[in-house]
């Protein structure tokens, strides 16, 4: 058999077996109650603000619900499987609360079904990109398809970030092959998280002056806005409340340099806080667009926008890296084993046995000792003890991060020598040759 | 690159300072509201924690700051929703809360039909008031926790019945004994009128909680307390506004360390191409 269909099959293997037994019930919760409500014909954003209002009202603070808030394509790559679900369990809950920092009930057998088919979207786009991959580098897709961090944030934790890498990444290829509409219409899909908004100035930039590709750009991207166009119409203030008025102030955290704010217990010095890293993202975005934006390659200029956003970004979630991962594999500046830090990152804020609920709430017996071991976690976590370790990677990683950024940077050519198609495509084209 | 590093280093040892400058500038006396909805306050002597409406715990929770150890929280008494009733209806379950602050009051209003509350917490130097207003006479059921207290009013709990009643008054005294700390603490709840039954109940080698019944429109319960035996002070979790600075230079001089005498440039994904 094919190498390259080898690499892809095992990854699907591995992350087939996994997925139905473990699950962030928060997050895999949000994605399966979302998945309903819109099969339903619900709007999802009127649910979360309704909810929002409801929380801001009982506390009178800034608070909201954190429930949906993506972007409105999102879900539709979740509903047909859980659709497929229904007709096999029928349309009961089987996922019942866990919104934080409460717990789910599961009904059994359906919800490891459930879990199940709430997760083939995200192994589908992982098996994509070990697909893709394989077509550069045979090594590279071995790492990404073995990656522990990219198997748990996929199919332990049930995040979707894969979704994002693999629209990224043929983004990025169908750009350098100047399939322009292409490009454009697979960015506008990896907005699925809205963390890769800031590489549409990049585009812009690199097509600046090339009326009719910038224009196919656009054309292609202006699809993956019909959505966002019907919830503005149907529904503008609850869309905008909780895609901008979330998004935008949240408070700063993750795996970063700003995991003090959680011992700063102030939500609204916290907000206010908060708007230093949203300037100096705003301001880093732009000198890196304007200064290196034509005079990187193509996939040095996304990474280095996307981690200097990554370094100065209020939020930077455990998973935000699995976006990039395939591009910093494909780029010889960067140090891939930077996923070491959000690794270890997820033990220090959820406990490991957080994420087999599904195992764990099979058994009263086993539901006692998470009860127990959660007990002991929580004394931890109140004396402050995992506080420490926690702002440590933060920091460390923001530190990688820097240096991968400087080290991207560094490739930049002088003005005038910009050459759209990537270096690191055209070698990776020259090794697959050979 | 140069300077974006140093920009970089001067940024996150800077941030690491802002807890401190918080606790020190800010966070004093006013009550200040938690990303979850719930809300506290610091005073020279006393942490409250109000907790938010979706959990009945810690409404509020005093907690007292021995003056050995300030940046430690012995908590004193705590009040509790879940298990408090008025005319027979529960304060966490059968009741519409909203939570609102100024700077110094915290006030939280129970509704349902016919009935409306007001649960007032106000701070002063020397102690913690939890004020209960209603709008007509009720029957108050209110209990409050420690984990766990030695004696209540100089009884103890050898050969208690569970509830024991003791007689009514308007002081409650109780010790306690702080594992933390290794240290003895004692606690008055002065009550404004005298109820209709104090209860206390045994647990273990103490008392777990007093519950005060009252048939009145109002009750306000004056809460105080103090750590009289200091014993051993360990780590606190207000001891982390003081260790991040210190963290924050760490990481950094071991970046700067691993930069200048490190493997520079060391490509780790060429190798696969071997």
């Amino acid at each position: 058999m094919d190498k390259r269909i080898k690499i892809t099959l095992a990854a699907l293997i591995v992350r087939l077996v996994i997925a139905p037994f473990f699950m962030h019930a928060g997050d895999l919760g949000t994605i399966y109650e979302s998945s309903a409500i819109a099969l339903n014909g619900g709007n999802l954003y009127n649910y979360v603000y309704q909810q929002t209002l409801q929380m801001q009202s009982a506390t009178g603070l800034p608070v909201f619900f954190e429930g949906y808030a993506y972007h409105p394509l999102l879900i539709y790559f979740f509903v047909p499987f859980y659709w497929i679900y229904t007709l096999i369990a029928g349309p009961s809950s089987v996922i019942i609360g866990g919104h934080f920092p409460n717990l789910p009930v599961l009904v059994y057998p359906w919800a490891l079904i459930a879990i199940f088919m709430m997760k083939v979207p995200i192994i589908l786009a992982d098996v994509a990109v070990v697909y893709v991959l394989s077509g550069f580098d045979l090594k590279k897709a071995e790492i990404y398809a073995f990656c522990p961090y990219i198997i748990f944030i996929s199919v332990v934790w049930g995040m979707f970030d894969a979704i994002v890498a693999i629209f990224l990444l043929l983004s990025y290829i169908t750009f350098s092959k100047t399939s322009y509409t292409l490009s454009g219409l697979t960015y506008g899909l990896s907005l699925t998280k809205l963390y890769t908004v800031v590489l549409f100035p990049l585009y812009v930039i690199r097509l600046w002056g090339k009326w009719k590709e910038l224009g196919q750009f656009l054309l292609g991207f202006s699809i993956t806005l019909i959505p966002v166009l019907y919830y503005l119409i149907v529904s503008p203030v609850a869309f905008l409340n909780v895609i901008v008025g979330f998004q935008g102030s949240r408070v700063m955290g993750g795996v970063n340099l700003y995991n003090f704010v959680w011992i700063i217990p102030d939500v609204r010095f916290d907000l206010l806080l908060s708007m230093i890293p949203s300037i100096l993202l705003v301001i880093s975005v732009a000198i890196i667009v304007l200064r290196y934006g034509r005079r990187l390659p193509l996939v040095e200029a996304i990474l280095a926008v996307m981690l200097v956003s990554f370094v100065f970004g209020k939020v930077l979630n455990e998973q935000f890296l699995v976006s990039i991962f395939p591009l910093i594999l494909l780029c010889r500046e960067c140090d891939y084993r930077l996923w070491v830090a959000p690794f270890a990152f997820i033990f220090l804020r959820s406990p490991f046995y957080y994420f087999a609920i599904p195992i764990l709430w099979a058994s009263p017996y086993f539901y006692d000792l998470y009860l127990q071991a959660d007990t002991l976690w929580m004394h931890l976590q109140t004396a402050g003890y995992l506080m420490i370790p926690m702002y440590a990677v933060g920091i460390a990683f923001s530190m990688l991060l820097l240096w991968n950024l400087i080290q991207v940077l560094k490739v930049s050519r002088p003005v005038g020598a910009e050459n759209t198609r990537s270096r690191s495509l055209s070698r990776a084209v020259r090794i697959r040759r050979k | 690159m140069k300077s974006l590093t140093t920009f970089f280093i001067v940024y996150v040892i800077a941030l690491s300072f802002i807890p401190i400058v918080h606790q020190m500038f800010i966070a004093q006396s006013s009550w200040r509201g938690y990303g979850t909805g719930a809300y506290a306050y610091q005073s020279p002597s006393y942490f409250v924690l109000f907790n938010d409406p979706y959990d009945g715990s810690s409404k509020p929770n005093i907690h007292v700051n021995p003056s050995f150890a300030p940046n430690d929280r012995i908590s004193i008494v705590e009040f509790s929703d879940w298990t408090s009733y008025v005319d027979g209806y529960n304060l966490f379950n059968d009741f519409n809360v909203t939570i609102r602050a100024s700077s110094k009051l915290l006030d939280t209003t129970y509704t349902r039909p016919g009935l409306v509350l007001h649960k007032l917490v106000d701070l002063s130097s020397s102690a913690v008031q939890v004020k209960i207003i209603a709008n007509k006479e009720v029957n108050a059921h209110i209990e409050m926790w420690k984990w766990i207290m030695t004696s209540v009013n100089g009884m103890t709990s050898v050969n208690a019945p569970k509830p024991t009643v003791i007689p009514t008054s308007t002081s409650i005294n109780f010790t306690f004994n702080d594992q933390s700390l290794n240290a003895i603490g004692l606690g008055e709840i002065s009550l404004s009128r005298v109820p209709t039954q104090i209860g206390v109940w045994p647990f273990e080698s103490g008392f777990n909680r007093v519950t005060v019944d009252f048939i009145n429109s109002e009750m306000t319960f004056t809460v105080s307390g103090s750590i009289t035996e200091p014993g051993q002070v360990g780590w606190t979790y207000g001891d982390l506004p003081y260790v991040l600075p210190i963290i924050a230079i760490t990481v950094v001089a071991v970046y700067l360390l691993v930069e200048r005498y490190g493997q520079k440039n060391k490509d780790h994904t060429r190798r696969s191409h071997r």
